[in-house]
């Protein structure tokens, strides 16, 4: 909508698919969670299968920007098709793991949302809804952050991260991070950091991490949020920030 | 061939809604946002325009009992809900709500430009929260820009209309 009010998009057909309800809530049958497309941010913050299965998603849908009023209307499925870069859904899914269900003119399909992603620039097109996105719960030694950089509760993020671990005594068994707001799209950083599986969380990963993940984006964004070379240097910071707190949150969890 | 009338009807959309407890029906572009439909078509001009790009908060209206920015809501899509500006808090006499007061005692708005956003947020927080925390006001708070105020007075003020609200229970 703003690029509509700017003029810098002048659709001219609207379709309003508001009142579809099957593209409504969130349901668990066979150990998959299933949250319909227009399910908006604040049930994601407040329903019951979502805070207990998948509390990273849960948490990072109430650092949405825009505050109450954006949460009481956006939709997950919209902060996902937008592939808007400064937005915050994408990157916690990807480190969730979490496959897209699309409808298109020649039947259903499933695909991880990360090729999805990789697939497309902009959106899916005119002839293909997102209906669905369908995710495992969270394993319950699992630990987990979203960290933002935010001039304001409210605003855009120009850096922020989403982790998910296990340790096994001290040392990280499990370690997925992806970073936004720092590229055009989400950049996983899972596979960069694979070297410190097996390794116990100290300062000196710490340091790893953050260099590892400033050195990880080929392109940068350069806006209003924080030139390319804040970007770069926020995106190791927000990744190591997550980690550590999702090491936290998983020692809190085992006790 | 279509007359002029026609082919301006295929172009509008039928909308059924309620605006401060009065019933609304007209025909509208597609593309018109809510908030044009309250300011330009109803003369609701306690709404106000901001940013356009659902940062600040000023156009927010209640939509069925929940904020929104009406800059970012195309008014097709309430299609049978209920909107509340903030012209329709007051009750018929004219007296201000807990809250309306409450803003005005404690200097919770000084232009009032943000003032959609700050007291709207706090009714429909203290709607479901009769006692909240600071942290709780904050983070409601959080989708409403304030230029004047730097915030402290408004916390105040919700504060305070949940004070007066308990004791009207």
């Amino acid at each position: 909508m703003p690029h509509v009010n700017y003029g810098r998009l002048m659709p001219t057909v609207y379709v309003d698919i508001g009142a579809l309800p099957e593209l409504v809530g969130i349901t668990e049958k066979d150990g998959e969670i299933a949250i319909g497309a227009l399910t908006v941010h604040r049930t994601l913050q407040r329903d019951a299968i979502v805070c207990r299965a998948l509390p990273l998603l849960a948490y990072s849908a109430a650092q949405v920007g825009g505050g109450w009023q954006v949460h009481n209307r956006g939709t997950v499925g919209g902060n996902l098709v937008a592939m808007h870069p400064l937005y915050d859904i994408a990157p916690v899914l990807l480190a969730l793991q979490a496959d897209v269900e699309i409808q298109a003119p020649d039947g259903v399909r499933r695909a991880a949302l990360g090729k999805i992603l990789a697939e497309t620039s902009h959106g899916l097109g005119t002839s293909s809804l997102l209906t669905r996105i369908l995710l495992k719960p969270m394993t319950s030694d699992a630990g987990w952050a979203y960290e933002k950089l935010k001039i304001t509760a409210g605003s855009y993020g120009s850096a922020n991260a989403a982790a998910v671990v296990s340790l096994s005594g001290n040392k990280l068994s499990t370690l997925r991070v992806v970073i936004g707001a720092v590229s055009e799209q989400p950049l996983d950083a899972s596979e960069a950091l694979h070297g410190l599986l097996g390794k116990p969380w100290d300062a000196a990963a710490g340091a790893r991490v953050e260099s590892l993940c400033s050195a990880l984006p080929k392109t940068l964004l350069d806006d209003q949020q924080g030139d390319a070379t804040w970007r770069r240097a926020m995106a190791g910071v927000v990744a190591r920030r997550a980690v550590q707190a999702a090491v936290a949150n998983a020692q809190r969890t085992s006790k | 061939m279509a007359t002029n009338m026609e082919e301006m009807l295929e172009d509008t959309v039928l909308l059924q809604c309620r605006v401060n407890n009065k019933p609304c029906e007209l025909a509208i572009a597609p593309g018109t946002t809510l908030l044009e439909l309250l300011r330009e078509e109803m003369r609701l001009t306690g709404t106000h325009m901001g940013c356009m790009t659902g940062h600040c908060g000023a156009c927010t209206v209640l939509i069925d009992g929940e904020v929104a920015k009406s800059c970012i809501t195309l008014a097709a899509t309430v299609q049978r809900k209920t909107i509340t500006t903030l012209e329709g808090l007051k009750d018929a006499d004219g007296k201000l709500t807990p809250i309306q007061q409450a803003f005005w005692d404690e200097a919770g708005l000084q232009c009032a430009f943000c003032a959609p956003g700050m007291v709207l947020t706090a009714t429909e927080l203290l709607k479901s929260n009769a006692e909240p925390t600071d942290d709780e006001i904050r983070t409601a708070m959080a989708g409403n820009l304030c230029r004047c105020t730097g915030y402290q007075s408004i916390v105040r003020a919700v504060r305070a209309a949940a004070r007066v609200m308990k004791q009207l229970k």
